[in-house]
């Protein structure tokens, strides 16, 4: 049985908070489950609530040796690691997998940073727990026990990558941070620094682009998606590399997706706008065939 | 070749700055917050540097799939405007931060007037020719680069260089033969290294390798070399910037029958290369 658990399902920054008990206010983390394997992706503040869990948990069944993948390296996706707690514990076995901005940098040093004095009182080489670092970029894995995933470049300010997990026929797909690619160059022949060949070009790349991105979460069981805006929102926030529930929901219904989690919240969104949000955009997914809902702590979908 | 000197080129390659013609531009318009992407598209196309370094960029990501991206607004459209912007400008500033070197053989601003000149010819060559307005736009980019190799070779051997060229100008012989004399490889073989640094294989790649050399070319880019190859002769003959090649091999027959033209193209292309260099140099303020 493949499935997934969300720990933190904010965007930015975490807000926690009394307007925010219901949805919850960590950043980004999911537990995603391959019968009892575990996998981690991001490891936003939601990687807190999570190390905790296993510590009380899953440490009396064995170690903790599991597979973290990094959707990208901005801060709100990493943040919770100097206190995800297994770290302290030297039995525990990490394989942390992810994509880095610029060749220049690795994994390892993007991520460790912040654990140096200036920001964290542990080291990196006080770390307890044995981790290897593997940078990577769109690649097929296959993990082993009959569980594969398949990488995927977003539409991002940096290499942000979308995962595809598969396991006894069924899929988890996830595609946030990740905003519909889009034509920059002017096709208005009248306006300033309009070319026939950039518009022309322009037009084509972000046509094939999108279709890419829609044929990698193509019938997936659970797609989960970035919803930090809405489309009025979104037209405010060019370029700044979320989308909206709109182009969610036509996407994840011109994919045939079974199910379709909207995730990654602004963190300015209260409870109950929330709460209004779902009831509007879950009743058009059901229109269109899809069913969906608002992404929560503690939420556990089946693919 | 020495083992030595292919690790100093190898690590010049791997932080190559811009031209020092573009340097300016570049600044102006990557640190202005409201740049156009067709101001920065502008810009980038105008420097060989540049858009290797934009292409490796795209190309390494997505490297191992079956498409690779050849032209500039693509690998703007998916890499982002903010960070096409501030490859650029680390680009531009690495140059700056060389500080004074020895005096270089070659002029780089004719060097770059040389490379945007092929550029442009080719790509007015393949429009003149019926080839598709969307595929020419791989033919300015590998003629803009097909000389790529030379910039490591007059920056890593300067002195050397400098003795190249004046070899090859007193044997009267071509610039590649008298590289290959002097310094034991030709600025093909760096730029083949600089296209396996910068993932520039494809028809790009082909041209900066073969266009001393197409009758050793068994590639699927005839048409984009061949095109290269006469774009270079137009701008030898007709001393549109200079890149070292006072001496230029003539064209096999075979090149032209395949082009389907003659010399007698070069006198149409002339005023329209003339008027693409003037405009860049207004724009670059140079």
């Amino acid at each position: 049985m493949l499935s997934v658990r969300f720990w933190g399902v904010r965007g930015s920054i975490p807000c926690p908070g009394s307007a925010t008990v219901v949805y919850g206010g960590n950043t980004a983390c999911l537990e995603i489950r391959a019968d009892d394997r575990l996998v981690i992706l991001d490891l936003g503040t939601g990687v807190k609530p999570l190390g905790d869990w296993l510590m009380a948990e899953e440490l009396k069944k064995g170690p903790i040796d599991t597979d973290i993948f990094i959707s990208h390296t901005h801060w709100d996706h990493i943040m919770g690691f100097p206190m995800f707690t297994p770290l302290f514990i030297p039995s525990t076995k990490l394989r942390i997998r992810g994509p880095v901005p610029f060749e220049d940098d690795t994994l390892e040093s993007i991520i460790g940073a912040q654990l140096s004095y200036r920001y964290w009182p542990v080291r990196q080489t006080e770390l307890a727990a044995k981790i290897v670092y593997d940078q990577i970029r769109e690649t097929v894995l296959d993990l082993g026990d009959g569980l594969k995933v398949t990488t995927k470049f977003l539409n991002h300010p940096i290499s942000c990558l979308g995962y595809r997990f598969e396991y006894q026929g069924k899929s988890i797909v996830t595609c946030y941070d990740h905003e519909p690619f889009r034509n920059l160059f002017p096709t208005d022949p009248g306006l300033p620094g309009y070319d026939e060949y950039a518009a022309l070009e322009g037009e084509q790349a972000a046509k094939d682009e999108n279709a890419k991105v829609i044929n990698f979460f193509k019938g997936a069981d659970v797609l989960i998606r970035d919803t930090q805006y809405t489309a009025a929102e979104y037209n405010e926030h060019l370029g700044w590399g979320h989308s909206s529930y709109e182009d969610s929901l036509a996407s994840a219904s011109a994919a045939g997706i079974k199910k379709l989690i909207f995730f990654h919240h602004d963190p300015n969104r209260t409870d109950a706008q929330l709460v209004e949000l779902e009831k509007v955009y879950c009743a058009r997914a059901a229109h269109a065939g899809v069913e969906a809902m608002m992404a929560r702590e503690g939420l556990i979908i089946e693919a | 070749m020495k083992p030595e000197l292919s690790e100093k080129i190898d690590e010049y390659i791997k932080n190559m700055p811009s031209l020092p013609t573009s340097v300016a531009k570049v600044l102006e318009v990557c640190n202005n917050p409201q740049t156009s992407p067709a101001d920065l598209n502008h810009v980038i196309s105008l420097d060989p540097v540049l858009v290797g370094r934009v292409l490796k960029l795209i190309n390494s990501a997505y490297y191992g799939l079956s498409s690779h991206v050849t032209n500039l607004v693509r690998a703007i459209i998916m890499l982002g405007i903010n960070t096409v912007k501030n490859l650029a400008l680390s680009t531009a500033v690495m140059g700056n931060l060389a500080g004074k070197k020895d005096p270089l053989g070659l002029d780089m601003e004719g060097f770059w007037r040389h490379s945007l000149c092929v550029g442009v010819a080719a790509k007015l060559l393949a429009k003149k020719r019926g080839i598709d307005p969307k595929l020419a736009e791989e033919y300015f980019t590998a003629g803009l680069l097909h000389d790529i190799g030379k910039i490591p070779l007059n920056t890593v051997l300067s002195k050397e260089y400098m003795l190249t060229l004046h070899e090859a100008d007193m044997e009267r012989i071509s610039l590649h033969k008298g590289e290959e004399k002097t310094l034991g490889l030709d600025h093909c073989a760096a730029g083949a290294m600089v296209v396996k640094a910068w993932k520039l294989e494809g028809a790009v790649g082909d041209a900066i390798i073969f266009h001393h050399s197409s009758e050793a070319y068994a590639g699927n880019s005839v048409d984009v070399l061949y095109s290269v190859i006469a774009a270079n002769r137009f701008a030898s003959l007709g001393d549109i910037g200079f890149a070292g090649d006072r001496y230029p091999d003539k064209i096999e027959k075979s090149v032209w029958d395949a082009l389907g033209i003659t010399q007698e193209a070069f006198a149409e292309l002339e005023p329209m290369v003339n008027s693409e260099i003037e405009k860049a140099k207004i724009f670059l303020k140079i």
